[in-house]
């Protein structure tokens, strides 16, 4: 009977596995690697080589293909390339990106990040090292940034990214309705530093009811983390930080530190005052629309050139904007958005050709962010480019902080004219921090980064908005020493150290 | 042999038919489930792309550490276990009991308002059932803190900060999510009750009550076991929606509302290890598939055809 | 007779309690889609808004041609998924129900085991994609969805093993008539009520579906409701959540507003067609075959 059985099942098997190979076209669902450049198909022959381009997508990308035509007439001719622009939801990015680097659908372009685990793509080899290529077809792109910032992307030495051009650093600070400054005659040349922010808190709660001086960033953006973030380098993930004044670059926890604990008395003080939004620890509300529906004054941020201009716009309301800190630039200023060649890609030559007109080549790069002359965009006497007469949605819509040169973009009307300008003397002032460059790599403690994580989970939002106790902070620290993250301050310090000496920086 | 082989064949001969009608199905789930079935091993690797994922190197149970040494991980799988012991139990009798009484709602036109009705929460994404919970429990403007507590004498409570109430919170907001869904199957397996059953017990003069007990009960039994040998197989499974969006991921509320799919979410949202996301899920199956084993046996004991295999 | 009226009004007390906490929530969440977004910024949800605001469905009556397509896509992918799964399903349901059937324990447990054990994600895509090709096809929306897991098979097993009475089929036998006869004539019409249960919930599974759409669908053509409700709702929270160079555009998107409108008109379908599957829970149409 159980021969019976077997025989039974095998003979089912067979016939079901027999129905599917059938079905199966082509063979392999194996991934190797397929990294090999086609050669052919750049050197000039009559088919124009394809790049497709993958990319962070924000908004209305219904004329993405009339965008891709007309880039496509240009470098047609100038480099026998055609690209094949791949928008992808910010609210998918992660899971497409990873699928699509997984297996070997044809990517070539891929937006990349420190944010989007740029490090652990890296370390499983799902993009390709970039040094050779751009010395033989990207020449035009070093000389766009500063060394610093070219070098900022290198791990063990090779480039695997190439950073957009925006602004690299930031400066941190609150920005706030001008209409209540003016109206109480707040002087902001008085307000040095964060604590002199009380005053004017006061002001505010006293005589405006119904609104909170002090809102979140965001849910998972409190105030207090505007108030620490310039004074150190978060080295990527917060856990383990220098001081960014260390030449010395020592890694220490940044729970246990003075400064740590002063913001966070502070920020404590502010919510028991009531200065600070009620439910700034649960509100599903950014702060513009806090301030936009009148519940909020003002709120902190990292800023950079025409920050409050742009602030104004989210808000409907006129904004001004008082720093409260030196320019910093940390470890992450350069691979916070970068551009890489997929391992998939079957022609990293001709991706690499593309790449180096989005530095050198203004018509392209005018396309890609702002669309097509006329329909997307119209340009007026002064210079500057509007949305048409009337219009409200244009049906393309760019993020240009991703991608490219974007100094070689014309600008919007309600900027300043020279706002690259000021962007480029911004980038240059900025206090360079010594770790700039370096990226952790999470994998020899990634079981401790788990546990730690959901221990920074627990606490941070709750500490860092005033509505836990201040007491907790002691409890923070022990669950966090619990959670393994003097294991992880320790390897962070031998790969820092490494990178140091590699790098002559020891 | 050739005896053996020909006995085979002659019942698969006489069965063809059945066998037939299994194809479509069974090649789907070749497909669909077998076939990936190779990536079980990705928890057990050290993924390279660059290499494959067949040819990348084996890293034995590495990948699993990050659930077993924190203090957190024993926490979460408790709260898993708990959690979904008192979904299955609570729903099972809850659901039971609606399809129960919707049978018994004399005006059909009633009785079909009603089951519609108590659809709709299962038709609302988590996500906005989120945003309904803190319109509930909202500090300043909940419907709690403004009007109920109130009515009573109490104090406003930050909900949102309070881990002890979330326990009965969330088993609330499940059991209200999931019933509707739910007594459809058991009203569907009510309705195939001959009510010949009924009208003989009636005669004999035995109470509603004792119909349900006796008639009702015993013949929803297969279902009802079935249902419950499922639930068990998905016990280390939490519904993510539930315990992530509807908490609003509020700190202070892991100690109760942390279960191993958020502990999981949150460090694959940092790391982005596929080998972890991949040894947590095989994890989660592996401890399922071991405690179905286990009911199953027990349920085989006592009834063979009920059981699931 | 009295003691019936009283049952029956408590009965119905009961289910007026529940009905209301049902409806209320989405009570709330249909007036929170007209109300303006400063008032539920200022005031959170409420029955009674400060400010009514026809914003949220003016936004998405703008998106009409794309929301119209994706209305389009998700009523075909749901029509043919789940005829196409419910078929297969009791195809698949049916031998394993019948108590002579050889192996039929072994073959359970192979369905059984998919439940259980997934080879994840990445292994699942690159099959699709790779051997079979689906993506950004319509197939890539029906395909991985057609039998969720075999819980509904054994499901429909264990309604065809208690509720068709042995001797129906063995009459039939003995009237010479064939296995797929006996199915279509006789075993799937006594199962209404079951197949109108699992046809509702794999109707509801794939038309609340968007997780498919998410990593298979680049194509905006080929966007399902809630798949492009869902992008449209994470990619507006998104927006808020990071600074980027606004461009007046996004300064008025309604997004309170928005996301319970979307909820809306997600769920009011639905609603609309549950009628018609009810019809399938009838007493009576199981005896009245029997007798017969």
């Amino acid at each position: 009977m159980k021969k019976n059985k077997l025989a039974l099942i095998s003979l089912m098997m067979a016939l079901i596995l027999f129905i599917t190979a059938c079905n199966s076209s082509g063979g392999g669902g194996n991934t190797s690697s397929g990294s090999g450049g086609n050669s052919s198909s750049s050197s000039g022959g009559s088919a124009p080589a394809e790049v497709v381009m993958a990319y962070l997508n924000f908004g209305d990308a219904t004329d993405v293909q009339l965008v891709e035509d007309e880039i496509n007439k240009i470098t047609r001719e100038k480099i026998n390339v055609v690209v094949d622009l791949m928008p992808i939801d910010i609210a998918a990015w992660q899971q497409q990106t990873n699928l699509l680097l997984a297996g070997n659908e044809k990517v070539d372009l891929i937006v990349s990040s420190a944010f989007f685990n740029y490090s652990t793509q890296v370390s499983r080899g799902q993009l390709l090292e970039l040094d050779d290529l751009l010395e033989q077809y990207g020449q035009d792109i070093k000389g766009t940034m500063p060394d610093a910032i070219y070098n900022g992307t290198r791990i063990n030495g090779k480039i695997y990214g190439i950073p957009s051009i925006r602004d690299f650093g930031a400066d941190y600070g609150m920005v706030m309705r001008k209409d209540l400054v003016d109206k109480y005659n707040i002087d902001l040349s008085k307000v040095k530093q964060w604590s002199d922010l009380t005053e004017v808190f006061k002001v505010i709660k006293q005589n405006e009811p119904g609104m909170a001086p002090l809102a979140p960033t965001t849910q998972t953006y409190q105030p207090a983390r505007a108030m620490y973030m310039p004074e150190i380098d978060p080295l990527g993930d917060s856990l383990g930080v220098i001081l960014i004044d260390d030449q010395d670059m020592k890694v220490v926890n940044l729970y246990e530190l003075d400064l740590y604990r002063e913001k966070i008395r502070l920020v404590r003080e502010w919510y028991e005052a009531g200065y600070i939004y009620t439910d700034a620890a649960t509100t599903q509300e950014t702060s513009a629309n806090l301030v936009k529906a009148g519940q909020a004054f003002g709120y902190f941020n990292n800023m950079k050139p025409g920050y409050a201009v742009q602030e104004g716009q989210l808000t409907n309301h006129e904004m001004v904007t008082v720093a409260l800190s030196d320019v910093v630039i940390q470890s992450t200023g350069a691979s916070s958005f970068m551009i890489s060649i997929a391992r998939n890609s079957t022609d990293p030559v001709a991706a690499m050709k593309f790449m180096n007109l989005l530095y050198s080549d203004a018509d392209v790069m005018n396309l890609l962010t702002n669309g097509i002359e006329g329909k997307h965009y119209v340009k007026k006497d002064n210079g500057f480019i509007a949305k048409p007469e009337g219009v409200t949605e244009t049906g393309y819509q760019f993020n240009q902080w991703e991608i490219g040169n974007n100094f070689l973009t014309y600008v919007w009307e309600g900027q300043d004219a020279d706002i690259w300008e000021q962007t480029k003397k911004f980038n240059e002032s900025g206090k360079v921090s010594p770790a700039l460059g370096f990226t952790f790599d999470q994998g020899p403690v990634k079981s401790e980064v788990a546990a730690v994580t959901n221990v920074q989970n627990q606490y941070l939002v709750g500490l860092e908005s005033g509505t836990l106790e201040y007491e907790m902070i002691d409890k923070f620290i022990e669950e966090l020493k619990a959670a393994g993250i003097d294991r992880i301050i320790e390897e962070k310090q031998r790969q820092l150290d490494e990178w140091a000496k590699a790098n002559g920086k020891k | 042999m050739a005896h053996t082989w020909r006995k085979v064949w002659k019942t698969f001969w006489r069965y063809k038919a059945l066998f037939l009608m299994l194809v479509p199905g069974m090649v789907y789930l070749f497909i669909n489930n077998y076939m990936p079935m190779f990536g079980l091993t990705i928890a057990f690797k050290d993924i390279n792309y660059a290499k494959g994922i067949w040819r990348s190197d084996w890293i034995g149970l590495k990948n699993f550490e990050f659930l077993f040494i924190s203090k957190d991980a024993w926490r979460i799988t408790r709260n898993t276990i708990l959690y979904n012991g008192v979904f299955i139990v609570l729903n099972t009798v809850m659901a039971i009991g609606v399809a129960i009484l919707l049978n018994e709602v004399r005006k059909k036109f009633l009785a079909r308002f009603y089951q519609s009705v108590l659809l709709l929460p299962y038709l609302i994404s988590m996500v906005i059932v989120g945003y309904l919970v803190l319109a509930l429990l909202n500090l300043e403007n909940g419907f709690m803190n403004k009007v109920i507590l109130p009515a009573f004498g109490i104090d406003p409570i930050s909900w949102y900060t309070k881990p002890e109430y979330w326990p009965y919170i969330l088993t609330i907001v499940n059991l209200w999510k999931n019933i509707g869904y739910l007594c459809i199957i058991y009203l569907a397996a009510i309705v195939g009750i001959d009510p010949e059953y009924y009208e003989a017990a009636t005669i004999d003069g035995a109470t509603k009550w004792q119909q349900i007990r006796s008639i009702t009960v015993p013949l929803l039994m297969p279902t009802i076991i079935i249902l419950t040998l499922l639930a068990i197989g998905r016990i280390f499974y939490a519904d993510f929606g539930l315990f992530y969006q509807v908490p609003l991921n509020s700190g202070p509320l892991q100690p109760t509302t942390d279960v191993i799919d958020t502990y999981v979410y949150r460090a694959l949202i940092t790391l982005g290890d596929i080998g972890m996301s991949s040894a947590a899920g095989f994890y989660q199956s592996l401890v399922g598939f071991v405690l179905v084993l286990v009911s199953n046996l027990i349920v085989r004991l006592k009834d063979k055809d009920q059981a699931l295999f | 007779m009295r003691s019936n009226d009283m049952n029956q009004t408590l009965v119905n007390i009961f289910f007026i309690l529940a009905s209301a906490a049902c409806i209320f929530p989405f009570l709330l969440l249909f007036i929170a889609s007209f109300s303006s977004e400063q008032s539920i910024i200022a005031n959170g949800y409420s029955l009674f808004p400060s400010e009514f605001s026809l914003e949220a469905y003016k936004y998405l009556w703008s998106n009409f041609d794309s929301i119209g397509r994706s209305y389009g896509i998700t009523v075909l992918i749901t029509a043919v998924g789940t005829s196409a799964g419910l078929f297969i399903s009791a195809l698949l349901a049916y031998p394993l129900s019948r108590t002579d059937m050889p192996l039929k324990n072994t073959l359970s447990f192979i369905v059984f085991f998919t439940m259980l054990f997934n080879g994840g994600l990445v292994p699942t895509y690159l099959i699709y994609t790779e051997v079979f090709h689906i993506k950004n096809t319509l197939w890539a929306l029906i395909i991985p969805g057609l039998l969720t897991n075999g819980f509904f098979i054994l499901l429909i097993r264990t309604f065809f093993r208690n509720s068709i009475p042995k001797e129906i089929i063995e009459s039939a036998y003995i009237d010479g008539a064939s296995e797929f006869k006996i199915f279509f004539r006789i075993v799937m019409p006594l199962s209404l009520p079951i197949l109108a249960t699992i046809g509702l919930m794999l109707g509801i599974g794939y038309w609340n579906d968007w997780f498919n759409g998410l990593i298979y669908i680049t194509d905006s053509k080929l966007f399902s409701l809630q798949n492009l409700l869902n992008r449209m709702l994470q990619n507006i929270q998104f927006l808020q959540q990071t600074n980027l160079d606004g461009r007046g555009q996004t300064a008025n998107l309604p997004t309170n507003g928005v996301r319970m409108a979307m909820a809306v008109i997600g769920i009011v379908p639905i609603l609309l067609l549950y009628p018609f599957f009810q019809k399938f829970f009838v007493k009576g149409l199981t005896i009245g075959a029997v007798k017969g």
